[in-house]
């Protein structure tokens, strides 16, 4: 198919059974790796393109069998933290001999045959309920060449595909992939380009260039917001991502709800992120946005 | 237009109000009342036996003068707000002593029923006096104690009943668990079953089985005609003393009703229901008290609605009404059990089914008007008793299946979905007609049987399935034990394949099933000739015609269901013992062993071993030794034969004697310590299932349903969250779909509040009327033990 082929993805979890990641139900791909680090990520384990090593204290039954294998000398005795980030290169040789999962990897190689065949698993109730695959991240667009050699079989068996990309990508390998897709929620996080780098450490240019672009080419594009209290919630921002809507065309908006749960992921693995420590949003606060892009003659949809 | 959305006419506002109150006031004096023990059945039918004439009778005629006196000499009430009558006991909620079943060992707890913490019974001292005094007479004459002749045998038996380490057989407490013919009872009444029991009894002799067993029919008749028209005689005097206008008007007709039926066949739809429900509590007097299913209501009751309809007799709304108010005196019969029998079988559960749609005998969708007023009874009153199925057919109706589907997705937890394709081919496999095959309804939890045709003891006996792989492990020994309790095999340390483990777990197996067949059919053989039931008998197609017995194998269709218990677990610990010894080899067999002996008191072996994949997770090479397991049950099973002329079949449900078996069999290889619970009916080792719903119903469906003929349980969890919404019941709907399109017999979803799980768990008085799923069936959280509390619990915390 192209020059790539064979070389396998680096996946951080496969989920059957998603019920929010288009329509009916769906089994979700995340792929590792993302241009951007959002302050709120509520994946932080998907930032880093390579495996790394979490370490989930709650299982560790002190044995440290993992030090014994450790061939880097990277285990540390502190109960907090297990694995000396600088020195580990995730060959995974502690989390084999960790009996409890106290240790895991966290991105595995996968094959492309290995792969359709995980994801075949529950064709049957895509085909009932008018699910699909979704690949989401992580930023999927990182592992293109992957994709571009499986999509065409996914395709091939009729199969609904998804994917959830924060828009930082180069157009033409996006554009390769158009005939493949069947939905693409694309994630709009702020209007203003220096908060946007502030807050996600780029640039919001190529992102917005590349929705407008997606928005004349192709027809079930999605826009999705992750809206962060404080952060991109106010006024101004709402208005002018509604008119930017407006501007490609797009008339819906689904809003996705800040919560702290992926915050406490950040303990476990070795990240430059910090948790935001703030209060969700109640509900009167999403209604109040849900009616500024109201106003606009924006559709909204809440995720719970 | 479809016939689901009824044909209502139009009901004021405030008639729907009355009719609602009566309703929810009936409920609430159920739900208040203190269960209770009733002695009168005990009383009554041990007066009848110490009578030295009575005992020299035959034993049929023995067993229907016993039942007849019980039906004439029982209290009688009527309460407040009633249109369907009649008390099973002298309790408004209460249950009988089977002092010639398993009677004797019930009162072995006499005096704890009323403290226990389980399911309190309430029990006057003067009501326990009465039940110790006739402890003696039943001594050394109870039916386990009749089941072998040779004294040795009787005491095993009667110690390994006690114990149960390696099964449990019921039927030692009599057999029940029909589906009576109802349909007969309602067009030609017991004088017309006694017409046919005459006209049958003049081919025989007198003093012929057959003439005997025909003679026990015809009292059972006549008793069961005298029994309404006591109610008859009770409601006219009532009556006469009401001053309400409009209750004295009921009570006339409750007095018109009973004077007719049970006797007479019934002209309405009031008269139907009130003879089937006086049959349901005597046939619940005459055995066992456990699982007679009224089964197929909205199909055989549907001709009497239409026409009280259609002659402007009764409206959508009373008929309603009418149906609440029998469902509800369905829950006022409860079960005695003993603390070991509740370890059992669960909270106060005796499995009486209603069960709901599908196809007709043609093959037809039968969904009625009468199909949704069921459901929607159901759901109003969320009662523990009776239990809800569904039947789910290729041709059943959107509608019908949108309103199950939802009222699931809001968490009613019933009705329990049974397939109709697999099950009527599975039925059909095993010798059933079509025809009698789409008429099948469940009884007790989860078992098919042909409505008015089987006499299917679909509980005879449940079966420890991971203890024979503890045996096989150590020479047919229990870990830790002298005794040889199975057949000697070869020890753990020469065993160099999977093929070697193999062979000793089938060669304990075949030790074990042979053992219980054994006992079985002793018992078998007991009920066959000390405990007849022709009442039971009268209302299954064939017993009558034959004159025999349904002991005896008189009914069209005869089984046993031994169901084999924990399948997942033992399935588990053989790919558990493949992975660690043979294929990844991290110790010997020898040395895994010694770890179970020793219950595992390593941490990180246990940990090990529990993290190693499960059942549930929908991979082919772990799931293939939970199929081994129940093929190896089925084959073992198949090779012998009830004395009944029937077969034995499997059925993958438990009640709740998984927990029972967990606690009395040691360490296994997947790593569960000894005493720790096994996993329910069809379902994973517990919160092994991690990978959701899809593959966990793909795992399921590789068990071959269609050889389990006696039915299996099967639980689908959810949390409230996850089915929320439009996006939650589509994709519930989706799920069952796809689940039945890939060959699912029966499933039940569960959607589990945990946090209200907790609080009803630490403050009892806060959710007094929890209803949960527990396996087949629905109890009161309250009336669960608080080990089966922290089970549902966890369960539900496990998010799928
Ligand atoms: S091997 Fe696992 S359980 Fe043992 S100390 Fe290391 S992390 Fe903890
Ligand atoms: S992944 Fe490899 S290098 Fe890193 S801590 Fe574990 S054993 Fe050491």
């Amino acid at each position: 198919m192209n020059g790539n082929k064979g070389q396998p993805a680096i996946i951080f979890d496969i989920q059957r059974f998603s019920l929010h990641d288009g329509p009916g139900i769906r089994t979700t791909v995340f792929l590792k790796g993302c241009p951007l680090s959002c302050a709120w990520c509520q994946n932080p384990e998907s930032i880093s393109r390579d495996p790394e090593m979490a370490f989930y204290k709650e299982s560790c039954l002190g044995c440290f069998e993992c030090k014994l294998v450790c061939p880097k000398n990277a285990i540390m005795d502190s109960e907090e933290k297990r694995v000396r980030h600088e020195v580990c290169d995730a060959c995974g040789k502690c989390a084999n001999v960790c009996v409890s999962r106290g240790l895991r990897r966290i991105g595995e190689r996968w094959g492309r045959e290995k792969l359709i065949q995980t994801l075949l698993k529950d064709e049957a109730f895509f085909e009932e309920s008018g699910g699909g695959i979704t690949f989401s991240g992580g930023e999927p667009m990182l592992q293109h060449h992957f994709l571009y050699d499986v999509l065409p079989y996914l395709k091939e068996k009729g199969l609904h595909i998804n994917i959830e990309t924060s828009g930082m990508f180069r157009w033409e390998r996006m554009e390769r992939m158009l005939p493949f897709f069947d939905l693409i929620y694309f994630d709009l996080k702020h209007m203003d380009r220096s908060l946007h780098k502030t807050y996600t450490g780029v640039d919001n240019r190529l992102i917005l260039e590349n929705f407008l672009k997606l928005s004349r080419s192709f027809e079930n594009l999605q826009a999705r917001m992750p809206v962060i209290p404080g952060i991109n919630d106010d006024v101004e921002n709402i208005m002018k991502t509604a008119q930017y809507l407006i501007h490609a065309n797009s008339r819906t908006i689904h809003l996705l709800p800040y919560h702290p749960l992926g915050e406490s992921k950040l303990l476990r693995i070795h990240s430059s992120l910090r948790a935001l420590n703030i209060n969700p949003h109640q509900p009167e606060d999403l209604e109040r946005i849900e009616g500024l892009f109201k106003k606009e003659g924006i559709d909204v949809v809440i995720y719970q | 237009m479809s016939l689901f959305i009824s044909d209502v006419k139009h009901v004021s506002p405030v008639e729907e109000k009355k009719a609602q109150n009566r309703v929810m006031r009936l409920k609430q004096a159920v739900q208040d009342a203190k269960p209770g023990i009733c002695t009168e059945r005990a009383v009554i039918w041990t007066a009848y036996h110490k009578d030295g004439t009575n005992r020299r009778k035959p034993v049929c005629v023995q067993m229907a003068e016993a039942l007849r006196n019980v039906l004439l000499q029982k209290t009688i009430a009527i309460y407040p707000d009633e249109l369907i009558v009649g008390n099973f006991s002298s309790k408004r909620v209460g249950g009988s002593i089977f002092p010639e079943l398993h009677g004797v060992p019930v009162l072995m707890d006499i005096f704890k029923f009323s403290k226990r913490k389980t399911n309190p019974l309430q029990v006057s001292g003067r009501e326990i006096a009465t039940l110790l005094k006739i402890v003696p007479f039943w001594m050394f004459r109870f039916l386990a104690l009749k089941a072998y002749k040779n004294p040795l045998k009787k005491i095993a038996l009667a110690l390994h009943q006690l114990k149960g380490h390696f099964y449990v057989i019921n039927e030692s407490g009599g057999i029940s668990h029909i589906a009576p013919d109802y349909e007969t009872l309602i067009t030609i009444g017991t004088e017309g079953i006694r017409e046919k029991a005459c006209r049958t009894q003049e081919k025989f002799k007198k003093s012929t089985a057959q003439w005997e067993f025909l003679e026990g029919v015809k009292i059972v008749c006549d008793a069961l005609s005298a029994f309404g028209r006591r109610y008859a005689r009770l409601a006219h005097d009532m009556a006469v003393s009401e001053p309400d206008a409009d209750r004295k008007e009921e009570l006339l007709t409750i007095a018109h009703v009973c004077e007719r039926v049970p006797q007479k066949g019934a002209s309405t739809l009031q008269e139907a229901l009130q003879s089937i429900f006086l049959a349901q509590i005597a046939i619940n007097l005459e055995s066992l008290d456990n699982a007679v299913s009224p089964g197929r209501m909205d199909q055989y009751l549907y001709p009497f609605y239409k026409k009280d309809i259609e002659d402007g007799r009764l409206t959508h709304l009373e008929a309603k009404e009418r149906i609440a108010a029998f469902s509800i005196k369905m829950a006022e019969i409860i079960p005695v059990f003993s603390d070991y029998l509740t370890r059992v079988h669960g909270g106060m559960f005796n499995g009486q089914v209603i069960t709901v749609g599908g196809v007709d005998r043609e093959g037809n969708d039968c969904v009625n008007p009468l199909t949704s007023i069921f459901l929607e009874v159901m759901d109003e009153l969320r009662m523990r008793q009776p239990n809800y199925h569904a039947r789910i057919a290729s041709v059943s109706g959107t509608d019908y299946l949108k309103k199950i589907n939802d009222t699931l997705a809001l968490g009613s937890g019933s009705p329990a979905l049974y397939n109709d394709d697999v099950i009527i081919d599975t039925m059909t496999s095993h010798g059933y007609s079509v025809a009698d095959a789409r008429d099948y309804t469940a009884v007790g939890c989860v078992e098919p049987v042909s409505q008015g045709k089987s006499f299917a003891s679909t509980d005879a006996a449940l079966f420890n399935m991971p203890v024979v792989l503890e045996m096989a492990l150590n020479q047919g020994k229990k870990f830790g034990s002298v005794m040889r309790s199975g057949t000697r095999t070869k020890p753990a340390s020469e065993m160099t394949s999977m093929a070697d483990v193999k062979n000793a777990f089938e060669a304990q197996l075949a030790f074990q099933i042979k053992k219980m067949i054994g006992d079985l059919r002793a018992i078998e053989t007991a009920n066959m000739s000390h405990h007849p039931t022709p009442l039971t008998s009268m209302l299954l197609d064939g017993c009558v015609e034959k004159g025999v017995c349904s002991t005896k194998g008189g009914a069209r269709y005869n089984f046993s269901g031994i169901q084999c218990v924990a399948p997942a677990d033992t399935g588990d610990a053989l790919y558990a013992i493949e992975k660690a010894v043979f294929t990844d080899r991290k110790m010997s067999l020898f040395d895994l062993v010694g770890h179970l002996q020793k219950n595992l008191e390593d941490p990180r072996m246990m940990v090990y071993l529990k993290g190693i994949p499960k059942f549930g997770n929908d991979m082919a090479e772990v799931d293939k030794w939970t199929v081994y397991v129940v093929e190896q049950f089925i084959t073992q099973l198949s090779l012998f034969e009830n004395t009944r002329g029937g077969k034995y079949v499997a059925g993958l449900y438990s009640v709740t004697v998984h927990d029972h078996f967990g606690r009395v069999t040691g360490a296994l290889s997947h790593g569960r310590r000894k005493g720790e619970s096994f996993s329910s009916g069809i379902s994973p080792v517990n919160g092994m299932d991690k990978e959701g719903p899809t593959a966990l119903i793909n795992s399921v469906n590789r068990i071959d349903s269609r050889k389990i003929a006696n039915g299996i349980n099967f639980n689908l969890k959810f949390d409230a969250h996850t089915l929320k919404g439009e996006t939650g019941k589509k994709a519930l709907q989706s799920i069952l779909n796809t689940y039945f399109k890939k060959g699912g017999m029966q499933v039940q979803v569960n959607v589990i509040d945990p946090a209200m799980l907790i609080a009803a768990r630490d403050n009892p008085d806060l959710y007094p009327n929890l209803l949960v799923r527990v396996s087949g069936y629905s109890s009161y959280f309250n009336d669960l033990t608080p080990e089966m509390k922290e089970e549902i619990i966890r369960r539900s915390t496990i998010c799928i």
